[in-house]
């Protein structure tokens, strides 16, 4: 009963642990992105427009230049609305290309108007074009001031990096599983390749290129999938009836794979496909990117199948001692064909979801995804001994790997240094999972 | 318990994407302050006028290592700070560098394809964030995304200087000659284009010994394969007088395969590129001459049109830079080959 106190603040450790170590990475990284932020947006664009009310008073003429970003064009409304309002002249309004803002202000001043000053987002005042016109000069342009703000935490990044991770973290859904039986399964980044090429394939050959509906577009994907299950299936059947060890089947199949990937789509990428395919891969809904979707939804379902299923508990027995759970009535064979089928599977949908990413089948695609893949795993506390792991501690850490990765890529830190930290934290992962056991152990 | 982490996890994913949210009101009302900024930053503290983020193809091959070097070079000179990162031959490595550019608020977006084709997506989205895209060395061929430059050597041009100083070597005798090609990348098909058209254009004149292309074979453009359909030539062709080969890794593999034969005093080999193992073997006399790239150049002059572009001026959609023929009396002359004689 004494122990009952230390016991649960252990547990507590286990299980929040790693979320901690989350959210100190993404405090840490806000922190460490702080930047100023080039200033657009309706707001920029009132601030604009009152400054250059203050300076000129209401008689001047000024001409509103905007880049062709999406906030742009609220600046550009918003700024012309504000000076307007204050009386102020607008001879015209350009949101496009430095050559457009450029053509813009000879025409104005062709047509006979001095102008003022110019209303400008942050990143159009850096332009050079102003220089040009003796009556203009870049002193005369006037734009809000940057903000500061980090740009890790800006919710174009965070969606990135949400997105970014989802291909790895669906294909982590079946690697935990793997993973949990006590096996591996490296032949994950070829299927990727191997399920985009035989789609585009597909969807080439026996649909009509570009022009192919929904059906048979949705039947090519059930193609990739399929084949990527079959290779599951016979993983699971080299190691269950030959006894070959997991790590050596798997990594024949990640040869043989690659291989026909290659020679399916004879080394080029494959481009025919219709527009629409990118939606999966390249779209969003409500904003959100369609991938971020499937993961939340796939990891609601694996964590269900895990944690309140008989074949959830059975992954797990298997994991803990084969032998037990055999005598004890598990079908082992069957659960482990079934985990590296669905493993398979998984690696087939991330690959749907890449080549529809980039539009097209491409047979080097998921190049050293395996080990991304495993990192995730690892890192979000499953143990390479088996037995033991959580579906939603392999979203963390998948998540955990992504936000370094994209920190680290914000900071401009060097590819090099990237891969000598991620290894490091690979590496952590494990020396906790290690004296966990011995603790336990002892 | 696992509940718990599903909450957690939820409030963490929740609050990191509600920040953002708060934020984009905040970061805006923060400029009430309203300092007007003048265009002139350079007063500014020294501030950069912006970032340029280039994605190139494989920092491990020292011709993108000079491209980008010089980039950052050329760019500095003018303000600007260049963010340079390694596709590593992956386009969705690539692909997702360019959302963290479009991130990070750069002004330009300078790329060398991992692959022609399948980037365009990722173009796309940058068209749409409203930033510039250039490429250099190998081009975009697609039409999803639009690029406003791409900057590289002119490789029919090259092609035909080696075609020249091929007709220069054998032009009076005449001779038979193995083309080491790579079919699959449109630059060494322009090499050999512009090799073939020359020496097509010599066999027309009347008066002096033709020049017989008597094979060409795909050398992968790598050594190894470049050793082994050497080879293989010389043993169906036992007089071959010249070998030209479209980059200096296979024709380094073709002069391997001539020195374990014995041959290669009788045969003279032209390459193409001046990577410095290129430009050694020029200096050694085991290769002939190679018409050379500028990738210095191709950095620099991928900068100015970016300047250009922001300085308001219509860009050019292609700027192709002429490659010269490299000798072994300019190696003597190459400042970047003494450091290695002297040691």
């Amino acid at each position: 009963m004494n122990d009952s106190k230390p016991l649960r603040w252990k547990a507590l450790a286990n299980d929040y642990g790693m979320v901690l170590v989350l959210l100190i990475l993404i405090a840490a990284f806000s922190v460490l992105t702080l930047e100023r932020q080039s200033s657009t947006g309706s707001d920029a664009g009132r601030v604009v427009a009152r400054n250059i009310i203050a300076a000129h008073g209401t008689s001047g003429t000024v001409v509103v230049v905007a880049g062709l970003k999406p906030p742009d064009e609220r600046f550009l409304r918003e700024a012309k609305e504000a000076l307007e309002a204050g009386g102020v002249t607008v001879a015209a309004i350009v949101g496009g290309k430095p050559a457009d803002a450029r053509r813009t202000i000879e025409r104005v001043l062709l047509e006979g108007h001095s102008i003022d000053a110019i209303a400008a987002t942050g990143d159009a005042a850096k332009w050079s074009i102003y220089d040009r016109f003796e009556s203009v000069g870049s002193n005369k342009c006037v734009s809000a001031a940057p903000a500061l703000w980090p740009t890790f935490a800006k919710s174009e990044n965070v969606l990135n990096v949400a997105n970014q991770t989802a291909i790895y973290a669906i294909i982590a859904i079946g690697m935990t599983m793997v993973i949990i039986t006590a096996g591996i399964d490296l032949s994950v980044g070829s299927l990727v390749a191997l399920a985009a090429v035989a789609t585009a394939v597909f969807i080439r050959d026996v649909g009509e290129g570009t022009q192919t509906g929904t059906g048979l577009m949705i039947a090519g994907c059930c193609v990739g999938i399929g084949v990527c299950a079959l290779a599951g299936i016979f993983n699971g059947a080299m190691i269950t009836r030959l006894g070959i060890p997991p790590f050596i089947t798997t990594l024949a199949m990640m040869l043989m794979a690659r291989g026909l990937a290659r020679r399916l789509s004879n080394e080029l990428s494959i481009q025919a496909l219709p527009a629409s395919f990118t939606w999966i891969g390249g779209d969003t809904t409500f904003g959100i990117p369609n991938p971020v979707i499937l993961m939340i939804t796939l990891y609601g379902i694996a964590h269900i199948v895990m944690s309140r299923t008989v074949f959830g508990r059975y992954v797990y027995a298997v994991g803990g001692n084969a032998e037990a759970a055999r005598l004890s009535g598990v079908p082992v064979k069957r659960v482990i064909v079934i985990v590296y089928t669905l493993c398979g599977a998984l690696a087939g949908l991330g690959g749907i979801v890449q080549a529809s990413k980039l539009g097209s089948g491409d047979p080097k695609l998921g190049l050293m995804f395996e080990l991304d893949v495993i990192a995730a795993v690892v890192v979000g506390g499953t143990s390479l001994m088996g037995g033991e792991g959580r579906i939603f501690g392999t979203l963390i850490g998948a998540f955990i790997i992504a936000v370094i990765k994209n920190g680290m890529n914000l900071m401009k830190v060097g590819a090099p240094e990237q891969q000598i930290v991620l290894g490091a934290v690979v590496l952590l992962a494990v020396l906790v999972d290690t004296l966990k056991r011995r603790g336990t152990a002892l | 318990m696992s509940m718990d982490i599903q909450t957690r996890f939820a409030i963490v994913l929740m609050s990191a994407l509600l920040i953002p949210g708060c934020a984009d009101n905040s970061s805006n009302s923060g400029t009430t302050s309203g300092t007007a900024v003048t265009g002139d930053s350079d007063t500014a503290g020294g501030e950069s006028k912006g970032l340029i983020g280039y994605t190139t193809m494989s920092l491990t091959n020292p011709f993108f290592k000079v491209i980008g070097d010089s980039m950052t070079e050329e760019a500095a000179k003018h303000g600007y700070e260049v963010i340079v990162v390694s596709g590593d031959d992956d386009v969705n490595k690539q692909s997702n560098q360019i959302d963290d550019f479009i991130v990070k608020g750069v002004s330009a977006i300078v790329l060398t394809p991992c692959d022609p084709r399948s980037i365009g997506q990722a173009i796309k989205k940058a068209n749409d964030k409203g930033i510039p895209v250039f490429t250099n060395d190998t081009g975009y061929d697609g039409n999803e995304g639009e690029v406003e430059c791409h900057i590289a050597t002119d490789n029919l041009q090259g092609g035909r200087l080696a075609g020249e100083a091929m007709v220069k070597l054998l032009g009076e005798a005449g001779g038979t000659v193995l083309v080491v090609h790579k079919p699959d990348a449109s630059s060494c098909l322009l090499r050999v284009r512009g090799f073939t058209e020359i020496v097509d254009a010599h066999n027309a004149k009347d008066g002096s010994g033709k020049i017989d292309v008597v094979a060409t074979l795909d050398g992968k453009g790598s050594r190894e394969a470049g050793y082994a359909v050497t080879k293989d030539a010389i043993v169906s062709n036992p007089d071959l007088s010249a070998i030209f080969a479209i980059n200096d890794p296979s024709a380094l593999g073709a002069r391997s395969a001539l020195e374990e034969a014995g041959k290669q005093d009788a045969v003279t080999i032209i390459g193409f590129d001046g990577e410095k193992a290129g430009k050694e073997a020029i200096l050694k006399g085991t290769i002939l001459c190679d018409p050379v790239q500028f990738p210095d150049q191709m950095g620099k002059t991928t900068i100015e049109m970016i300047l250009k572009y922001f300085d308001g001026e219509d860009v050019p959609g292609e700027i192709l830079i002429p490659s010269k023929l490299y000798y072994r009396e300019d190696a003597e002359k190459d400042p970047t080959l003494q450091p290695e004689e002297g040691a």
